[in-house]
């Protein structure tokens, strides 16, 4: 084992001193003799001096000197980990541990090692010096008192782990920082089984039944308890009521518009959830849909751009604000014709069940979907009131229609396409509800499906020249029906999000319990609130959509004579002085930057600095293939020679 | 594990309380003793798990014991094998991290000197060159340190090292008071 043992250290010592294990050899043959058990397995190993395999991968076992063997091993263990070695005159040297000459005199090496307590200075703590550590130290045997390592694995497996802990230190990597080193064990997890005596949590069962009824007031106990008086005034949260003599007329009205409203079909998720109707319920809907409060219509691709959101953001605005956002307005001359795009609420007749598709579908329920659509209607024909008791009267006439033709179409997109069939051929109720037969689908859905959301990338001008397509197209169809061109079902693009008002929207709402008499009431209330000076919106087919640019801001002029940067307010103060270094933190880290004070002369002939380099301070050019270089010393009206404004 | 050393008093696995000549006191368990070198390897804390604190202690640096009971082999002999290589790589990481520490510590200062070099480390690239401190490549601080022993750079980088410099100062001050 000794001779194993002197071979380790030999294979761990390059070019150490032999005589630390001269003896070694005698001395084991020695002491073999004198022991009192010998392990044959092992004997056949040890007498081999010169293989160091004999440690190497070998278990250590019984040995005839197996204290010393487990010294041995032991200290073995500890190479290449950081040890402290007490000395006998009361110093500490701390330094990674190298090798000891067991066989002696029990020296000890160290590497890269430093006396962490040094007492042979006294009382000129302050002018110590640091001195470097030793690349290697070698303690004399009789000087070492004791030799402490901490944390010392003894297993191979804890070695390995604490290799690969400490080679995840080097690398620093997220997963290792927010680790704990030592957690090397998982408590083993079991269910929370009750206690035999839990009572079950009996209070839970009825905790909420009838509050009020529990005869106990909450505000009555704490105030006798603590003294704390309630301040609570219910009129402060909610609007004050009229209690008078009306009180029950008015109460009975309330509660009959409540049960209006609650009972009103709706398209909405949130709502319908509120309400305990139960949409789409085979339909794969996540979570998120179903319960966020971000709203998005049902199905919509959230891919890419999406206009649909445009769309439900407008008419919740309408909603909200009651069609007074609404910015544009369309002609009621040219409702009738065959218009290319007036905005997304293009209220030809035949958009009227449109709008009030494209309206309600976007899950604003107002009182009735009708009503939401019969408001947008109001809100983009300008104060006519002839036009708009004419599509009042539509309105009318289309609810009915709608009605049946719409009770079916309580999905979003996978009927868009029928929608649009049907928006598109529109006009009566009965080609609304013949919009239904598959000839009218057959024939739309190939330029519907132009429309569908999924396209929605491609460019407006495509977009618009389909939905003129598709106005073409149904109005050939339809030879026989008037065709409203409803070009306003493209979607244009993501810069006009009027235009996809009419795609998006297109659920309809209507339910049956309408009262269009009474919506078509309010209806005319609020149409006083358009713009009648607004301009209006023509769409222009060559418009491209705007996508914002991936280039940089800044051209990579290869010259870069001219490269201007717009914020110039930094030039004055750049005066001698390396703009970079005025920005602080930047400084750091920007090792590649050669701040020369030296530089004399520009690399370039052009009698200013470089334009990439930090002289206009914002952007540290690193890596740039010119010589980053600043001049602190340039001629003051050089910045502006040149330059093009 | 007792072989033909089996002292009375250092059976492997028993707990012992130690004092030393130089004064320490610890407990540990014997792992092993080894009579020729007369060194005594104990095992100290009871964390369980492959790592612990072990202790070399020269038998003749004793100065008083005592039994505190007997307990089990504290080394499992199956377990102990080792892999040179993944020792050698061991070591190499340690010497590596050794070098890279060493590197920040000045030869030949004071240790208020590295208390600054330490402090301005923490946001700027610093290193030693012999006593001086040299931040960014540019700016010299040089003995004793002060706001007023820094050098050269741009105007802007040398008034950015003498602020932290009269920071770092101001609170080694207030710091030093307060022990």
């Amino acid at each position: 084992m000794l001779k194993g043992a002197a071979a380790v250290e030999m294979s761990l010592q390059q070019g150490s001193q032999p005589k630390f294990y001269a003896n070694g050899v005698g001395r084991r043959r020695a002491e073999r003799e004198g022991g009192a058990r010998l392990d044959n397995k092992l004997q056949s190993g040890k007498s081999n001096s010169n293989r160091s395999s004999a440690v190497v991968g070998a278990k250590v076992g019984v040995y005839e000197s197996p204290s010393r063997d487990r010294l041995v091993y032991l200290l073995t263990c500890l190479i290449g980990h950081p040890v402290e070695v007490h000395l006998k005159n009361g110093c500490i040297c701390s330094g990674t541990y190298y090798t000891t000459n067991v066989e002696k005199e029990f020296a000890i090496v160290l590497k890269m090692a430093r006396m962490t307590k040094d007492v042979s200075f006294r009382g000129q703590k302050a002018e110590t010096l640091s001195k470097a550590p030793s690349k290697s130290l070698i303690i004399p045997g009789k000087e070492v008192v004791q030799v402490i390592a901490k944390d010392v694995s003894v297993t191979m497996d804890g070695i390995n782990h604490e290799l690969q802990c400490e080679k995840q230190q080097e690398l620093m990597i997220d997963s290792f920082i927010s680790q704990s080193r030592h957690v090397e064990v998982e408590r083993e997890l079991e269910p929370w089984v009750p206690d035999e005596d839990d009572r079950q949590c009996p209070e839970l069962e009825n905790i909420f039944d009838g509050p009020w009824n529990r005869g106990w007031d909450q505000f009555e106990t704490n105030e006798m308890l603590f003294g704390v008086k309630s301040t609570f005034d219910e009129e402060l949260y909610t609007t004050k009521l009229k209690r008078g003599p009306d009180m029950r007329e008015l109460e009975k009205e309330a509660t009959r518009i409540a049960r209006e409203i609650e009972g009103e079909d709706t398209q909405d998720l949130h709502l319908a959830e509120e309400r305990g109707i139960h949409l789409h319920e085979n339909l794969d809907i996540d979570e998120e849909t179903r319960f966020s409060s971000v709203y998005r219509g049902i199905g919509i691709d959230d891919s890419g751009y999406d206009e649909t959101e445009d769309i439900m953001l407008d008419s919740h605005n309408n909603e909200t604000f009651g069609a007074t956002s609404v910015s544009y307005t369309i002609e009621p001359e040219d409702l009738t014709h065959g218009k290319s795009n007036e905005g997304a609420r293009v209220l030809s007749s035949s958009s009227l069940d449109e709008a009030q598709c494209s309206q309600s579908c976007t899950g604003a329920d107002c009182d009735t979907g009708s009503c939401e659509y019969a408001r947008q209607l109001a809100s983009e024909i300008p104060l006519k009131s002839l036009s708009t008791s004419g599509c009042e009267s539509r309105i009318q006439e289309n609810l009915h229609g709608e009605h049946e033709g719409n009770d079916s179409v309580k999905e979003f997109v996978e009927e868009r396409t029928v929608e649009e069939a049907q928006l598109l051929t529109r006009e009566d109720s009965q080609s609304l509800n013949g919009k239904k037969d598959g000839s009218d689908k057959g024939a739309l859905s190939p330029n519907a499906t132009a429309y569908a959301p999924s396209n929605a990338s491609s460019k407006s001008y495509e977009k618009t020249s389909s939905c003129a397509e598709l106005s073409e197209g149904s109005l050939s169809v339809k030879g026989a029906r008037e065709v409203q061109p409803l070009n306003s079902r493209g979607r244009p693009g993501s810069s006009t999000s009027s235009n996809s008002d009419c795609v998006g929207a297109v659920s309809v709402s209507n339910g049956p319990g309408l009262s269009p008499s009474s919506s078509v009431g309010s209806l005319s209330s609020e149409k006083s609130t358009l713009n009648p000076h607004a301009k209006e919106f023509k769409l222009n087919p060559n418009a491209k959509s705007f996508t914002p640019s991936q280039t940089p801001v800044r051209p990579p002029s290869p010259d870069g004579s001219f490269y201007f940067q717009p914020n110039v307010p930094s030039l004055p103060h750049m005066h001698g002085m390396p703009m970079g270094i005025g920005i602080g933190p930047s400084f750091t880290g920007h090792q590649p930057v050669i701040f020369n004070p030296q530089v004399a002369a520009l690399q370039t002939p052009q009698a200013y600095f470089h334009p990439g380099g930090p002289q206009y301070g914002q952007n540290m050019l690193l890596g740039h293939p010119r010589q980053v270089l600043y001049m602190p010393s340039y001629q003051p009206e050089m910045p502006y020679k040149g330059r093009e404004f | 594990m007792e072989g033909s050393n089996n002292s009375e008093d250092f059976a492997v696995g028993c707990l012992l309380s130690i004092k030393t000549t130089l004064g320490d006191e610890f407990d540990g368990q014997v792992i092993t003793f080894d009579r020729p070198s007369n060194i005594l390897v104990l095992q100290e804390g009871s964390k369980p798990g492959p790592r612990r604190n072990i202790r070399f202690l020269k038998a003749n640096y004793i100065k008083e014991f005592s039994f505190l009971g007997q307990a089990d082999d504290p080394l499992d002999v199956k377990k102990c094998y080792i892999d040179l290589h993944t020792l050698q790589a061991r070591e190499e990481l340690a010497l590596r991290q050794a070098e890279a520490e060493a590197e920040r510590i000045g030869v030949g200062v004071t240790a208020e000197a590295q208390s600054i070099f330490d402090a301005l480390s923490k946001t700027l690239p610093v290193r030693w060159d012999k006593t001086v401190i040299v931040v960014m490549n540019e700016v010299r601080v040089s003995s004793p340190y002060l706001p007023d022993s820094v050098s050269g750079g741009t105007s802007v980088a040398n008034e950015r090292v003498k602020k932290v410099i009269e920071f770092e100062r101001k609170r080694l001050q207030a710091r030093g008071a307060s022990q």
